[in-house]
């Protein structure tokens, strides 16, 4: 039997008198890769940010590997393996693709840093953090560009970065919300594919709008409209599901 | 027990006064709301109102005040459309830190122009003669002027709420302030609406300074002395809010007047404890929004120079080369001079350059920007004096105390204000160095408003050691004084101060920092506690301050440690403007800029009194010119003489273009 890696429990968010999110039951299962789709407004980004810990939910509660994190601060959620990748290409563009990865590789042992280490010892003298960023940088396939510019490099190796931020602390759990946001389809498949290489030990979750692209790489899918649940399944089940082809892939396709 | 006649006086005391607060705070917060802007030069434009209608009526008499009160405002707006225009209009995108570095430079500008138009002495506006006779309302016995001041204001205010909610360019607005990008999508122009927004602020601030000219009188310090309470009103109302800032207004004048008459050792400490309690509890102010969530929009900032022209080690050689120079300074200025004046002032720069430092420290590196950065000068100053006078005269033990102090207060102090963020932590820290501003004069050990006198330093430890006040001694047939021992004790913690900082930021610890600075919301979602880092580098950064306050306590030409000298908000301003004149996140920069901020002070004041005003010139100039500071200047030559097509940095709104030395 597979475990469950993440599971939320009558998620729901209120704006005021809006229900962005509501009483959503999601159970994502070690080593599956699910997508969550929906139209515009159907709470995807809101049900991403409650799971991440960038906004706390009005009920219910998310439970990660078994243990109950709705109250944990981001930066806790990912320490316990729940990383997330930004919608925009979000990395440290004033710093060097290697300081980017070395951040992230350094934020593994920051808590077993001695004080004085952590405030005065140089940065190049952390053998272990440097390895692990070498490591990464081999497998993102930026090794040769480290000493550049984040924001030198070109749209694509962006992406490459942002998602070697994401590898760099070895979550169980990846979450991508809109990886593939405002590019071509052909950039979009590239996006996929590095996903699918770099990533394809992780357990993923995916909030996208492509419903070509969800169809062909999701283990399942899960629908939301309205901030409600509408149906969860392979994706030749979501395809045969009738009140799916009405609220959503019929008023996208029409 | 006061008798419910007098509370009712004081009530209406409280309203009149109030009312000035909501049209100053309902034109800060508008403009705040739609544009982002927070403008400092907004309690100059209320003086200026002021200053125009003294013009005004001196001609007409009584009656002027009539035309005063309609054309004087007029003229303001127009003032301040001129200054949107050709000041504002370049910064819109950028991080809403440059507006208030640049309407700061506006400051020193204008209260500048009005010293040198009217002069400094306090005058008294003419007021038609019938507003002035007394008025017997339900046995409260108040002049007409009382009722006519919240007459004027509450029509102001119900106008401006009318035109915000009732017009369809106020609906622009207000849509303006809940999301700009959404009106633009929409297809209006907002851009074009906000030279009217400004000018329409600045009319209301100069009507407020018109009524309260006439209640009080016209001075110089006005706007000076009017801005802090506003800006505490339109954040405890919640920015951009009007609605926040006519009843913060209101509460804030009828709690003050009270106060003053009834509980006065809590007089002028209420406000800000009012907006620290208000901003703990409620981070969006009274009235604010809740923003669903939602980060808010980012503008630029202008952090390091990205490598720059010249090379690490080459930066490395000029700096000791910087150091070597400062150590001969003394005797080559004595030889040449005869006398100590400018190791004076080199002494005062050295002070600067830690203090400086001490703010690159979180505002470069972990983007807070701490806009009451004295609070850590002037208490490690009075700490650092305090322990001169009572426990020993040992220079080590004083500042290790001023310095232990400040880390205790700035753990405080940054505990409470880091819990919000961008300009609410602006105004936190603000609001917490006010409150000690005024906390000192409440207490005899402090010295009250005379400040702490009669302290001297001895240079050694233990009861062994030299006071500095009879160090002397003679060189090659040079007098060296007190002024040049502490020059050296001071370059000494300069250079060590600047090295730990260096250290320090290429450590783990402060690598964390320059990710934050680069993106906070990036930095939390690789697993680091950003609040706790800020945290503990606020804390260094306050300790660092007070090490700079304690040196000041020092300086053999230190006579007197007052609040005024120490405390005062314009202190947090001015280290500011050291900071982005040398150029911030890059340690060295800010030191520099220190320099050449009082470098420059003297060589102005060699030529005229003004010397405000050419320095917020030039910083003016500076903010929209060349926001990386004097450190990107060789950079921003270099990319000039290149040509045109390689762009210009930071001259066009909301551009962010890096300048790079190895494409």
């Amino acid at each position: 039997m597979t475990e469950t890696v993440l599971r939320t429990v009558d998620l729901t968010k209120r704006f005021g008198e809006m229900t962005a999110v509501d009483h959503v039951d999601l159970d994502v299962e070690d080593g599956e890769f699910r997508s969550v789709i929906g139209p515009n407004g159907a709470g995807k980004t809101t049900t991403f940010n409650l799971i991440t810990g960038a906004l706390r939910p009005s009920e219910g509660t998310v439970e990660f590997r078994g243990e109950d994190i709705t109250s944990l601060p981001p930066h806790e959620r990912v320490r316990r393996g729940l990383g997330r990748s930004f919608q925009i290409t979000n990395v440290f563009s004033g710093l060097t693709v290697h300081e980017n990865v070395r951040l992230a590789a350094q934020a593994l042992y920051a808590e077993d840093l001695s004080g004085v280490d952590a405030m005065f010892r140089d940065t190049a003298e952390f053998a272990d953090i440097n390895d692990h960023t070498a490591e990464i940088l081999e497998r993102i396939g930026l090794a040769d560009r480290a000493g550049e510019r984040a924001d030198t490099l070109a749209y694509g190796d962006q992406r490459r970065l942002e998602i070697g931020l994401v590898l760099a602390y070895d979550p169980a759990l990846v979450m991508l919300d809109e990886p593939t946001a405002g590019m071509s389809s052909e950039d979009s498949w590239a996006t996929i594919d590095l996903i699918e290489d770099v990533l394809a030990d992780k357990s993923l979750m995916l909030i996208e709008h492509d419903i070509d692209l969800v169809m062909e790489v999701s283990d399942r899918i899960t629908v939301l409209t309205r901030g409600q649940e509408l149906a969860t399944g392979t994706p030749e089940e979501i395809m045969a599901d009738e009140s799916v082809r009405e609220a959503y892939l019929g008023g996208v396709r029409e | 027990m006061p008798g419910a006649i007098d509370v009712l006086e004081q009530l209406v005391n409280g309203l009149t006064v109030g009312m000035v607060y909501v049209l100053l705070a309902a034109g800060l917060s508008v403009i705040f709301g739609v544009m982002d802007v927070i403008n400092f030069s907004h309690g100059e434009l209320f003086a200026l109102g002021a200053y125009f209608a003294l013009s005004i009526i001196s001609p007409l008499g009584g009656a002027g005040f009539w035309v005063a009160l309609v054309l004087a405002p007029l003229l303001v707006g127009v003032i301040g459309m001129a200054i949107e225009r050709t000041t504002i209009r370049p910064l819109y995108g950028r991080d809403p830190l440059y507006h208030i570095l640049l309407t700061f430079g506006l400051v020193l500008i204008i209260q500048d122009l009005i010293v040198l138009g009217w002069g400094r002495q306090q005058q008294q506006l003419t007021v038609p003669e019938y507003l002035t006779q007394p008025l017997d309302l339900f046995g409260v016995q108040l002049s007409i002027y009382s009722y006519f001041m919240i007459v004027v204001g509450g029509l102001l205010a119900v106008g401006t709420w009318l035109l915000l909610n009732r017009t369809k360019y106020g609906m622009i607005v207000r849509a303006g302030s809940q999301d700009r990008q959404m009106v633009r999508n929409v297809g209006i122009d907002i851009d074009k609406y906000y030279t009217v927004v400004f000018g329409f602020g600045a009319a209301l601030a100069a009507v407020a300074g018109i009524i309260l000219g006439g209640y009080q009188n016209v001075n110089p310090t006005m706007g000076g002395d009017a801005i802090i309470p506003a800006f505490i009103i339109v954040v405890l109302g919640g920015l951009g809010s009007f609605r926040g800032a006519v009843y913060g207004g209101l509460l804030v004048g009828v709690v003050q007047t009270l106060l003053r008459t009834y509980v006065e050792p809590l007089e002028g400490l209420i406000v800000f404890l009012l907006m620290i309690g208000v901003l703990l509890v409620k981070p969006q102010g009274l009235f604010g929004q809740e923003t669903g969530g939602h980060a808010e929009e980012e503008g630029d900032l202008f952090v390091g120079t990205g490598g720059g022209v010249l090379s690490q080690a080459t930066r490395v050689k000029l700096g000791a080369v910087t150091v070597g120079l400062l150590a001969l300074a003394p005797p080559v200025i004595l030889t040449v001079t005869g006398n100590s004046f400018y190791v004076s002032l080199l002494n005062e720069i050295l002070i600067w350059a830690i203090f400086a430092l001490s703010l690159d420290f979180v505002m470069g590196y972990a983007g807070l920007v701490s806009l009451g950065h004295t609070l850590f000068y002037g208490v490690g100053a009075y700490a650092s004096a305090l322990v001169m006078l009572h426990l020993t005269s040992s220079f080590l033990v004083a500042i290790l105390g001023a310095i232990l102090v400040c880390a205790v207060i700035a753990w405080i102090v940054g505990t409470l204000s880091i819990r919000v963020s961008g300009v609410y932590f602006a105004m936190i820290t603000l609001g917490f160095a006010e409150l000690f501003y005024e906390l000192v004069v409440k207490f005899e050990f402090t010295g009250g408003s005379d400040g702490l006198l009669g302290f001297d330093a001895v240079f050694g430890l233990a009861g062994l050691g030299v006071p500095l006040a009879d160090i002397e001694a003679t060189l090659f047939g040079m007098e060296f004084g007190a002024e040049t021992a502490f020059f050296y004790v001071a370059l000494a913690l300069a250079v060590l101060s600047l090295l730990f900082a260096r250290r320090f930021m290429n450590a783990p610890f402060g690598s964390v920092l320059q990710s934050i600075a680069e993106s906070e919301e990036r930095t939390k979602f690789i697993g680091y506690d950003v609040t706790t880092y800020k945290r503990r580098a606020f804390v260094i950064s306050g300790a660092m301050a007070g090490l700079a306050g304690a040196l000041l306590a020092i300086d053999p030409n230190t006579f007197v440690i007052s609040r005024g000298q120490t405390l005062h908000w314009i202190h947090s301003g001015e280290v500011i403007v050291m900071t982005i004149l040398g150029g911030m996140g890059t340690l060295f920069g800010p030191m520099l800029g220190a320099g050449v901020f009082l470098g420059l002070e003297e060589l102005i004041l060699g030529y005229t009194e003004q010397w405000r005003m050419v320095l917020g010139v030039i910083f003016v100039l500076f903010v929209i010119f060349v926001p990386r500071g004097l450190v990107s200047v060789p950079t921003v030559i270099q990319s000039r003489l290149r040509g045109p097509d390689e762009g210009e940095p930071g001259v066009t709104a909301g551009d962010d273009a890096e300048v790079s030395a190895d494409d």
